[in-house]
């Protein structure tokens, strides 16, 4: 019997999240009549052991602000799509800007996996990357790549897999935002545990976004007491 | 709801607060927080070699981001472009040309004399001159797409956009603009990265201004048959003509329609990398197919359209003044006569090119059917054009209203039929004074 997941790619742009796709889908399967941008929500499907495993391809984006409407976009498609597992195509060679995504996604609470990708060039520079010590600092699998050789699908599907059979929710990742601010946390994360809203999104995540002035969401509790 | 309320209020108190402490926004402090979380992260788990070299990414961004060599590098980087692509497509384009000749000769003979005629004259003259624009076109998709790979087009951008934010405009526009080389379609759906709603409409507005790849035909036909020396350099000005009337414009936006201060930003500049031989297929492929589904589909209606507007009434003789077709570019093309090419044939191809414009070709192939030595040089003996007035012509087909598709991409993205309208007022009026000027000044000028 087939059981079907659903994965979300996100990823810098230029971090070969395209690549990927087409790795895992095939060059075929773009939907979206005007290629060229990875702006349109582009989806594909794959078949591994027994999972049909539908891909969707987020726009490429370097943080999940309310500042674009990609950013948006990729945001909104995690937190109300909730796919099963998010997958995080992360270049190698630059993980301090690349990272940055990656904490924010945990912070959002997404299941999900470091597709670390363009290993090879990384190794070219001379960088050496402990994957098992990345990992645990971000609680999350991580897988290497170098998807511009088509390396590292198998493996990637793997831990799609293999997080998908497990039922534990990521208990997300914590920043400490120093002192003072986590006093200011605390509050709202109160408050907010009471509001309808945290049943759609994580209440300290909620609250994170509200002390970062974040248009969409302080418009969410705007919006909430009109009814 | 009571709660709501509440924690807006004790959002907005937190914030003062931490205003008072950090002296900054929190957001700023949040995000100076995310990063020292990586930088430990990144301690922790990267090694990197003794010597941090200068990578050699950023020892070729010396010379072509460079603030003097830049927009050299680019225009001389475009100029290899259109050169390539003609080089290798001349041959390749005779072999397709041929090849419709000698069906085309076989399939008059075809009885009754009006199939052989609709197939002869209309499908082959029409598609089949627009099919044998599919080397250049490829050859231009895939030198667009080695450069996009390769990291080359994000500095382009990054060099034209420094220009652009010191004469006052938004920055992050020249991606798209750069976009609009292969279609204005993909161009205007990547507007969406611009923050500032006014900066993101005046992208818009002035992004069909750059010369996709369906108005390459034109140019080419033309090009070849009236500049043959300096084929690559007219193409080449149609794209550099395109781009700085798309920055007045611009300019003319930013000043009287939408006036308001500009946003900053940060431009990435990807590391340079090899393209892969699969990658730049892909990417070719993905622009090309439409080109290729279009002919099969609006081209090839309009043809047949064309074919038929030609041979009616019943028994007048093809494409003559009297048909159908004649009376309908009579009625239009006394708006041309200034522009210099008032011939009806010339008024009813741009006409039936505001479905697409490769269908400005189409119309001209299906009009003068296949002509011994070829498409221009029954355009040069039939309509008595001179050089002046092809370029002329090929500034008006650059500069006219977009195409379909792009009218209801920028309906769709600006949600209002406002700005589709104004865009094609806009672009035919300034297409007309363009082709005006060109054509009064050249005669002035003696140049025919």
């Amino acid at each position: 019997m087939t059981k079907k997941l659903n994965i979300a790619l996100v990823g810098n742009p230029n971090s070969g999240k395209t690549t990927v796709f087409n790795n895992l889908t095939g060059t075929h399967q773009y939907v979206g009549n005007w290629p060229g941008v990875t702006v349109e929500k582009k989806e594909g499907t794959c078949r591994y052991q027994d999972y049909q495993i539908n891909v969707a391809d987020l726009p490429g984006v370097y943080s999940l602000t309310a500042y674009s409407l990609d950013e948006i976009i990729a945001r909104d498609f995690i937190v109300e799509e909730k796919p099963d597992v998010v997958v995080d195509i992360v270049d190698a060679g630059n993980l301090e800007r690349n990272l940055y995504l990656t904490i924010q996604l945990l912070e959002m609470g997404a299941r999900l996996i470091v597709a670390l990708n363009m290993m090879d060039e990384a190794g070219g520079r001379g960088y050496h990357i402990d994957l098992e010590h990345l990992s645990y600092h971000l609680g999350s699998p991580v897988v290497p790549m170098v998807a511009s050789r088509n390396r590292g699908t198998q493996e990637l599907l793997g831990q799609i897999a293999k997080m998908a059979e497990s039922r534990v929710r990521p208990s997300g990742l914590r920043i400490d935002y120093g002192r003072e601010v986590e006093q200011e946390i605390r509050k709202l994360d109160d408050l907010i545990s009471q509001s309808a809203l945290s049943r759609l999104y994580p209440a300290r995540w909620l609250a994170v976004k509200l002390l970062e002035e974040d248009e969409e969401i302080t418009k969410k509790f705007k919006e909430g007491n009109v009814d | 709801m009571l709660t709501n309320e509440e924690i807006l209020r004790v959002k907005d108190r937190a914030l003062a607060h931490l205003r008072s402490i950090y002296g900054d926004d929190a957001e700023t402090i949040i995000a100076d927080r995310r990063y020292g979380f990586i930088s430990g992260v990144l301690k922790d788990v990267v090694k990197k070699p003794a010597i941090e070299r200068l990578a050699w990414s950023d020892k070729i961004d010396r010379v072509i981001v460079n603030r003097w060599l830049g927009i050299p590098i680019f225009l001389a980087v475009m100029y290899g472009m259109f050169q390539f692509t003609f080089t290798l497509s001349a041959p390749l384009m005779d072999w397709i040309s041929a090849g419709f000749d000698f069906i085309a000769a076989r399939a008059v003979g075809i009885s009754p004399d009006w199939l052989g005629s609709l197939i002869g004259n209309g499908i082959i003259g029409g598609v089949g001159t627009v099919l044998t624009f599919v080397p250049p076109i490829f050859l231009l998709f895939i030198a667009i797409a080695v450069l996009e790979d390769s990291g080359y087009m994000a500095r382009a951008a990054f060099v034209m956009d420094r220009l652009m934010h010191k004469i006052g405009l938004h920055g992050r526009s020249f991606i798209p603009m750069i976009l609009g080389f292969g279609c204005n379609i993909p161009a205007i759906m990547a507007t969406r990265t611009i923050e500032n709603r006014r900066d993101r409409l005046i992208t818009i507005l002035i992004n069909p201004l750059m010369s996709c790849g369906a108005r390459l035909p034109i140019y080419i036909l033309l090009a070849g048959a009236f500049f043959p020396a300096y084929r690559g350099l007219v193409v080449f000005s149609m794209y550099l003509i395109g781009i700085i009337l798309a920055i007045l414009m611009a300019l003319i936006f930013r000043k009287w329609l939408l006036p308001g201060p500009i946003g900053h930003f940060v431009m990435e500049l990807p590391p340079y990398r090899l393209p892969t031989i699969t990658g730049v297929l892909v990417h070719m492929w993905e622009r090309g197919k439409h080109f290729l589904i279009k002919a099969g589909t609006i081209i090839a209606g309009v043809v047949i359209l064309v074919w038929l507007l030609s041979s009616m009434p019943w028994g007048v003789q093809y494409a003559g003044p009297d048909s159908w077709i004649g009376y309908l570019g009579r009625l239009i093309a006394p708006i041309f006569g200034p522009c210099g090419f008032g011939q009806w044939q010339a008024a009813v191809s741009l006409f039936f090119g505001l479905l697409a414009k490769e269908t400005v070709v189409g119309t001209m192939g299906a009009i003068f059917a296949v002509k011994e030595g070829g498409l221009g040089v029954a355009i040069a003996s039939q309509l008595g054009w001179t050089p002046l007035i092809a370029f002329s012509f090929m500034v008006f087909s650059l500069l006219y209203v977009p195409c379909v598709a792009t009218i209801a991409t920028i309906k769709a993205e600006t949600n209002s039929w406002k700005w589709p309208a104004f865009t094609v007022g806009y672009e035919l009026v300034l297409a007309w004074i363009m082709a005006t000027l060109i054509y009064q000044i050249g005669r002035l000028l003696g140049l025919g």
